[in-house]
């Protein structure tokens, strides 16, 4: 049996095809990923895109649509995926896909483009207790990347700056139009970039791990999302959280789709 | 529900500006704007008086930043608006009772800046209601509110037109307590959208209308059908609320919002006046025993309790605090209340509330929420 899950995100559309396997003997049930597809959808209207981003997905697996058994959405325009069976909010699709990832991970930290939320989760991937970003980018990956902008880097440059620094700026201001005024503050007092980088990760993180706080550190912490790319902001976080490990996917922004595509498998027994 | 049976409590919301201004065509009396639900409306109402709660119009505004901060609570500032805007341009007076310093200054700007008021009055009411000499203070605020409305209209307010007032407003908060009980039932006949409109348009209605419209409402609830899905029940915790669109969105995902703990609703009519034949002790005392805002309850933190037993009697399986941002009262209680309710089962969500709301993120949160709960096992 072949599901599908589809993450609609602010800047992309994830499908991840799910396939159920066959183990003899195994007492559960067990999953693999068929694909994963990723599409930026430029001008597409959302469903448009959708319905595109879900078709490139088959056809680079060799699958017809009528193969898939079920197809689930989340995301914040998963409600214009109007082919789905049914949709699933991010913050549960993250926990289920973190822990089937990571099966002892109880904590997980999703940071995408425009949102930063924390989630606890249960043994078996089911999301208790959660808290996200009220109104706000300072916590979010759209933050840093605004501010690698007015520093004229790349995000990946940026992460990487960030760790030749030793120096801890505090940031203090909490939206991202304000703290682009401190950045040219301080550029314009000749701080070192890879210190300014640092300031902005460490001020991203220290939003994310007061939200994370919220529900609580427990067990083994997953980071999902865009900004699992960004080593300087894993560093930050880490540093934030006072944990030694925070455990990263390999495909991190695939994850809430994964997760959705596993809740749909599971949904079908 | 479609059977148009709170349609009359609808439109009086909607148009609750419209309903005072003909009021004082057909009755000749004054408007007056309170700002607080511990002001006593039996006073203002014995004085041949409507008293009109000022809630806000969740719209963008840009008047109050001269007279208060944009970090007072968004009630306040929208409540201002409204004065400053004209939109309660037929209230002669403005009254508020003693709650918290935000609302203080929202009065004091009302007062000073909106220039259809001719007359308003503080009431000083003790925030320490628990100290033994809360009562007689306010007895003597209370007495005090009376005479200076006696001098105001020219016209004693004797004992007896304090009683007969007392006891409208008495018969309301009993209609208002057995609408509220038909929530305690599975798959409740009354949602939480129409019972927020129920207890709203008691805040500005004229009494004795409301209370004919209630008995007609509650005279046909027993054979009420209802087609809808109860879902999982929910409490909502906070101060002011009069997000309409927000309720709605809550009960249209999967849940019905069945009891709440907030100045919109239960804290406003749940308990009568003891009966007494001093009418200025009846009210007074009976403003001191209401359950608690956040700015009267301490030493001891008697809402807790009460929040809780709420939430038991009516079967709510969780709770949404909807916090105004910036008000230092509930948010004080909010750690406490949080870790009260979900020691004793009641997990809870916690939303910020602004002057104009993000329903689409709150939406998300709140089916978040409604998955976290849901019994089904996902795997």
């Amino acid at each position: 049996m072949i599901t599908a899950g589809i993450d609609m995100g602010s800047r992309s559309i994830k499908v991840v095809l799910v396939e159920e396997l066959k183990v003899d003997g195994a007492p559960a049930l067990k999953y693999g990923v068929k694909k994963s597809h990723i599409m930026m959808p430029g001008d597409l209207d959302q469903d448009v895109a959708a319905d595109k981003a879900y078709n490139e997905a088959l056809a680079a697996a060799g699958l017809k649509k009528e193969d898939v058994k079920a197809v689930f959405a989340t995301g914040a325009g998963r409600k214009q995926v109007a082919f789905a069976t049914e949709g699933v909010t991010e913050m549960t699709a993250g926990a289920k896909g973190a822990n089937f990832m990571f099966p002892m991970c109880r904590t997980v930290v999703d940071v995408g483009a425009e949102e930063g939320r924390g989630m606890k989760t249960d043994a078996e991937g089911k999301a208790v207790d959660f808290a996200g970003n009220e109104k706000c980018a300072a916590g979010a990956g759209s933050f840093a990347e605004a501010m690698s902008r007015a520093l004229q880097m790349t995000l990946k440059e940026f992460g990487e700056a960030s760790l030749k620094s030793d120096k801890s700026i505090p940031m203090n201001a909490q939206c991202t139009v304000f703290a682009e005024s401190e950045v040219v503050s301080l550029i314009h007092s000749s701080t070192p970039k890879n210190d300014i980088a640092k300031a902005v990760l460490d001020a991203v993180a220290s939003r994310v791990c007061a939200m994370v706080r919220r529900v609580g550190i427990e067990g083994e912490v997953v980071l999902i999302g865009g900004m699992v790319h960004n080593a300087g902001f894993v560093q930050s976080l880490k540093t934030a959280m006072g944990v030694d490990t925070v455990s990263l996917p390999d495909m991190p922004e695939y994850i809430s789709a994964l997760g959705c595509a596993l809740i749909a498998a599971e949904r079908q027994h | 529900m479609a059977d148009g049976l709170f349609d009359q409590f609808k439109d009086w919301y909607e148009k609750r500006h419209d309903y005072a201004r003909d009021w004082k065509a057909r009755t000749g009396g004054q408007v007056v704007a309170t700002m607080c639900t511990y002001t006593a409306e039996e006073l203002l109402i014995a004085a041949g008086m409507l008293p009109v709660r000022v809630l806000g119009a969740h719209e963008p505004q840009n008047v109050t930043e001269p007279h208060i901060f944009g970090m007072f609570c968004p009630f306040c500032r929208d409540s201002l608006a409204q004065g400053l805007l004209g939109r309660f341009d037929y209230a002669e007076g403005v009254t508020l009772t003693q709650s918290c310093i935000q609302y203080r200054q929202t009065f004091s700007s009302w007062r000073s800046n909106v220039p259809s008021v001719k007359w308003d009055y503080y009431v000083p009411m003790p925030n320490d209601v628990q100290s033994p000499h809360a009562r007689k203070a306010h007895y003597a605020e209370i007495q005090a509110f009376r005479t200076f409305l006696s001098a105001l209209t020219g016209k004693e307010l004797t004992d007896a037109m304090l009683h007969e007032a007392t006891d409208v407003v008495d018969e309301n908060r009993r209609l208002l307590r057995q609408l509220f009980d038909y929530r305690k039932e599975a798959n409740p006949k009354v949602t939480g959208v129409e019972a927020l409109y129920a207890s709203l348009t008691a805040q500005f209605v004229d009494k004795k209308e409301h209370n004919e419209q209630l008995k007609k409402v509650l005279a046909a609830l027993p054979s009420r059908p209802m087609d809808r899905k109860e879902g999982v029940r929910f409490m909502t915790i906070g101060s002011e609320n009069d997000d309409v669109a927000f309720m709605a969105m809550v009960e249209s995902v999967g849940s019905t919002i069945v009891i709440d703990d907030q100045c919109s609703g239960t804290r406003y009519f749940w308990n009568e006046s003891m009966k007494d034949a001093d009418p200025v002790k009846r009210i007074a005392e009976r403003y001191c025993d209401r359950p608690a805002c956040p700015t009267k309850d301490y030493p001891a933190h008697t809402r807790f309790d009460h929040v809780l037993g709420l939430a038991k009697d009516y079967n709510a399986r969780a709770a949404i605090f909807l916090q105004q941002k910036f008000c230092d009262p509930h948010e004080g209680d909010y750690p406490d209340l949080k870790e009260h309710l979900e020691k004793n089962g009641i997990p809870t969500l916690f939303l910020e509330f602004d002057i104009t709301n993000p329903i689409g993120p709150f939406r998300i949160r709140v089916e978040a929420m409604l998955e976290t709960l849901s019994e089904e096992e996902l795997f």
